[in-house]
């Protein structure tokens, strides 16, 4: 492994950053740039595009000629299972109702550890389903319905 | 702390416990939402929440407010706009900004007037405008030779682009052809800070914002908008008197309801809308925020959306102003 | 003296037992929403308001400022337990406070949080106290100009939040500064990076990013690693700071206090500023600088500390100008008024009762705050033995109703959920997010007085250093840079000999 030259966390992210300033300078193309004296919208957005592409382009460098560095490859279950619970919460909250989103929420997430026992982890959600209802919906009135009906 | 909690959710429990039952108006059959589509603690949130207990009364059901903030109202103003046809769903905001909205967001997602029905109007509050003591001018007349004698110089502060405020003197500068230069802040209160510490130099905001600092030197008052002048600064002449035009300006607050729903209801709404106002308690914190109670009905309100959708809507294409 | 007798009428007043009663209300209030993520101080006092009109305006206000102290207070246990900063300002005590927690010594970091708070708390009040007016003068000052200079300044300290690579914290602060860009541009009234979603119109809101980068994605990234058992302790020794603990906390509190009660008085600064600060300050002072970021006590004293000194102050400019610092104090005069007084500079000599009575209420609220939290901790620190596989789900589900919570909008759930990712993203590529955060929390602010100073000045860039406290503000950037740089030329230059 000694012998290859790249840093994959710096290539990376200088990729993600040149990336990132690419898609703003398109998205922010048809705004006016006006000067320095008087700057339009398109302005601030296009210079600091351009300084967070020379960091980009920097760190691609750097990671080119670094002595090598992996990154620990990403384990897929954790990341889909809780995201897969935030989305469900998001569809369901305003649907649902609190109740139901709650106890899918917490399980969904649950699936993301290995160590998740089904059982308590339902029994667990419905706990914190009942609570989060009494306190965030009847003490601190967030206006958002509780049951689908 | 879980002590507390459940001391909360006690004192939840027992305020439903003691809601009024529905028993005398069968017309409303569940929670009433009044959607402010503002952050909470502005004028229109403190009106939801002065109003909504009395409304919750007189109609039997829960009323709650909801703040649904962002967009300049629009927001909020959509979600009522798609809501159920059923009467249950109302809005509480700006009415100025609302018909400005048309001509500002040319992607607007709904029409005020079609998609929005009129309940009625809550109350106007008037602009003071006022200079920074720094400014060599002591009366409007003086202001308009000093903004004529100096064009691009004078910075007004606006609370933002497209409100009220920001037109309000683009409105006057065509009419007396003077060219200011508009600064815009993020609020009122930045505005304020602004003219008082002499940053800009005048300002038009609502008398709760500005009449402390006029009174107490910090800023210097030059006039008032609106029909009368105000018994708390007597010696400020209207915008009518000082020969400056757009009089009709400030804050108008009203009281919406998706468009289509029951006529019944919305009649039911108007008449308690009237009662709740024509409250002393409730006048008198009304004129605590800076106002005075306008109790229209739907029909003078729908009339004045009208108008000013057409009047605000030809100084915004005349002037360039977008909102995108 | 003046002083004297005004302390004491606010001492009088804030001891009368309806005052101590609504007091007490207050701060275990705050704290209860303090802790739980996303609900705010801003909706609670607003949801409060129409329940104090029946009070005397004292005891509303008494009421209302505990919470707001209250929840600043709180907000750091879950920071510190959870890793989930609800607000701005307890961003920076996740960094060393979490660490702190993980390493078991999640005891010391609450007590240390309890008792810099409190100790602010006491300073800040003796600092309103003597210095409301010539601080109010000083905030008066303070111009678009002044504003742009003192943000590039603190922009540029954000970078020492970051204990990895100095470069990855500068590019890490451009991305927040991007962020920040998305809605409607304040100065031109057009659309940026809004892509037609109504939602972005207002930019984009910090806590779902905040909760997405920090919480989540810190979740994620646990999930893979080997499980580690919590290391939880329930001996009374390894809840309480011991003596070393104290000795280091105890400059950096002070350092903190001080930051925290001059920051605290500019309006716009808000929240951010005081911590972030302190947290900077301390790490270029202190002789273990490894060990910041990896629980150093002193990470999580001094940025509690401006934190709570900072929330003081900020009611000064409310107290005597009648001008609001932040969007709470706003929502206070809203209140004032509501009782039928005008805030402004005549307040103090109208209402010298309120004023005093709240300003002395600030000491015995901080008072309580200790009382209530110490005993606390030991429960607090108990939580952390609820096993991982039940933890993070409730975490997870918790991040999701605060998010929800601020604007009662599902669209945040949807934007939490890319923070998410890109956070995991951030965690594998060894970028650490909290710069990003000042970034986008204050990139805004950045841009708005930048063009206000050129709008007024007709396009003058020489405006910044005419201008004097501009001028030292700028001056100081620019010495912060160099340091900043000079390890990384230096380590280049190593690096080169040894090669």
């Amino acid at each position: 492994m000694t012998g290859r030259r790249i840093d994959l966390q710096d290539l990376l992210f200088g990729l993600f950053l040149v990336g990132v300033a690419a898609f703003t300078t398109v998205a922010t193309w048809s705004l006016r740039v006006g000067t320095a004296a008087n700057m339009g919208p398109g302005y601030m957005p296009r210079a600091i595009a351009a300084l967070v592409c020379a960091f980009g382009l920097f760190f691609v460098g750097r990671g080119l000629v670094s002595p090598f560095k992996s990154i620990a490859p990403p384990q897929p279950r954790a990341v889909i299972f809780i995201l897969a619970a935030v989305a469900a919460f998001a569809v369901l909250v305003t649907t649902a109702g609190l109740m139901i989103a709650s106890v899918v929420t917490i399980v969904i997430a649950g699936f993301a550890s290995r160590e998740m026992r089904v059982v308590e982890t339902v029994l667990f959600g419905s706990a914190m389903a009942v609570g989060a209802v009494l306190v965030f919906v009847q003490a601190l009135k967030l206006p958002v319905p509780i049951w689908p009906w | 702390m879980l002590r507390s909690l459940c001391l909360l959710v006690m004192a939840a429990l027992v305020g439903a416990a003691l809601q009024p039952s529905a028993a005398e108006a069968q017309s409303f059959t569940r929670a009433v939402r009044i959607v402010v589509p503002y952050a909470p603690g502005g004028s229109s949130d403190i009106l939801a929440r002065l109003i909504a207990p009395k409304l919750q009364e007189a109609i039997g059901q829960a009323v709650v407010v909801e703040n649904k903030p962002g967009g300049s109202g629009n927001i909020g103003a959509d979600a009522v706009a798609k809501a159920a046809k059923d009467g249950h769903t109302l809005l509480l905001l700006d009415v100025g900004t609302l018909a400005l909205a048309p001509s500002l967001f040319a992607d607007l997602t709904f029409d005020p007037q079609k998609d929005l029905a009129p309940v009625g109007m809550i109350m106007f509050a008037p602009y003071v405008l006022a200079v920074a003591p720094q400014l060599p001018v002591k009366s409007v007349a003086e202001l308009v030779a000093y903004a004529k004698a100096n064009p691009g110089k004078v910075a007004v502060a606006n609370s933002g682009i497209g409100g009220m405020n920001h037109v309000t003197p683009i409105r006057i500068g065509k009419a007396l052809g003077i060219e200011w230069k508009n600064v815009p802040y993020r609020g009122g209160a930045a505005a304020t800070r602004a003219v008082v510490s002499g940053e800009s130099q005048v300002i038009f905001n609502g008398v709760s914002g500005s009449l402390q600092f006029v009174k107490n030197g910090q800023l210097v008052g030059l006039a008032v908008s609106g029909p009368a002048r105000l018994a708390s600064v007597p010696d400020l002449p209207t915008f009518d008197e000082a020969k400056l035009p757009a009089g009709d300006s400030g804050t108008w607050q009203g009281l919406m309801v998706t468009a289509g729903s029951p006529p019944e209801l919305i009649a039911k709404l108007d008449a308690e809308l009237r009662k709740i106002l024509a409250n002393p308690d409730i006048a008198q914190k009304i004129a605590d925020l800076g106002g005075t109670v306008k109790a229209d009905g739907p029909a003078a309100f729908k009339a004045w959306l009208a108008e000013n959708v057409k009047t605000l809507g030809e100084v915004v294409r005349e002037n360039g102003i977008k909102g995108e | 003296m003046d002083l004297f007798s005004n302390l004491a009428l606010g001492l009088a007043t804030a001891v009368e037992p309806i005052n101590l009663l609504y007091c007490l209300i207050g701060v275990v209030i705050g704290t209860a929403i303090g802790v739980l993520p996303g609900i705010g101080p801003i909706p609670t006092v607003a949801l409060l308001l129409p329940f104090t009109f029946g009070l005397d305006a004292t005891s509303a206000f008494i009421m209302l400022a505990g919470i707001f102290y209250g929840a600043q207070y709180g907000g750091s246990t879950t920071a510190i337990l959870v890793n989930v900063p609800g607000e701005t300002s307890s961003v920076v005590t996740c960094l060393d406070g979490h660490k702190m927690a993980q390493q078991g010594r999640a005891g010391p970091a609450l007590a240390i949080a309890a008792i810099s708070s409190f100790y602010a708390g006491t300073i800040a009040t003796v600092v309103i106290c003597l210095l409301s007016l010539p601080l109010s003068a000083l905030a008066l000052k303070f111009t678009a100009v002044e504003y742009f200079s003192l943000l590039v300044l603190g922009l540029l300290a954000a970078v020492v939040l970051a204990h990895g690579s100095v470069m990855k914290a500068l590019a890490m602060v451009l991305l927040g500064l991007l962020l920040g860009l998305i809605g409607i541009d304040v100065s031109s009234g057009a659309a940026r990076m809004t892509f037609g979603v109504a939602e972005l119109g207002d930019g984009i809101d910090f806590v779902p990013v905040a909760m997405g980068l920090f919480g989540l994605g810190e979740i994620m990234a646990n999930l893979e690693r080997p499980p580690v058992r919590q290391v939880v302790s329930q001996k009374v020794r390894d809840l309480i700071p011991s003596w070393a603990d104290l000795k280091a906390s105890f400059p950096a509190m002070t350092r903190g206090t001080l930051i925290g009660c001059i920051l605290g008085v500019l309006p716009g600064g808000g929240a951010a500023l005081p911590p972030f600060t302190a947290y900077a300050v301390e790490k270029k002072l202190s002789k273990n600088k490894a060990m910041f970021g990896h629980g150093a006590i002193e990470g999580v004293a001094a940025p509690e500390a401006a934190n709570n000194a900072g929330a003081q102050t900020s009611f000064i400019p409310l107290l005597t100008l009648g001008i609001p610092a932040n969007a709470l104090m706003a929502l206070m005069i809203g209140a004032l008024m509501m009782h039928g007084i005008q805030p402004g500079p005549q307040i103090m000599t109208e209402q010298p009762q309120l004023v005093w009575g709240v300003i002395a209420s600030m000491w015995v609220g901080n008072l309580m705050l200790l009382v209530i939290n110490l005993p606390l901790v030991g429960i607090w620190v108990s939580m952390l033995k609820i096993p991982y596989r039940l933890m993070f789900p409730a975490i997870a589900l918790l991040c999701c109703i605060g998010t929800y919570g601020i604007a009662n909008s599902v669209f945040n759930i949807w934007l939490m959920l890319g923070c998410a990712l890109v956070g995991y993203f951030f965690i594998k590529v060894g970028a650490e997010p909290a710069p990003l955060l000042l970034g986008l929390v204050l990139g805004p602010q950045l841009e708005e007085n930048f063009r206000r100073a050129m709008l007024l000045s007709d396009g003058d860039l020489l405006v910044f250093l005419q201008r004097p406290i501009s001028a030292v503000l700028l001056v100081v950037a620019a010495m912060l840079i160099l340091v900043l740089l000079s390890p990384t030329v230096f380590r280049k230059r190593k690096e080169a000999l040894a090669e």
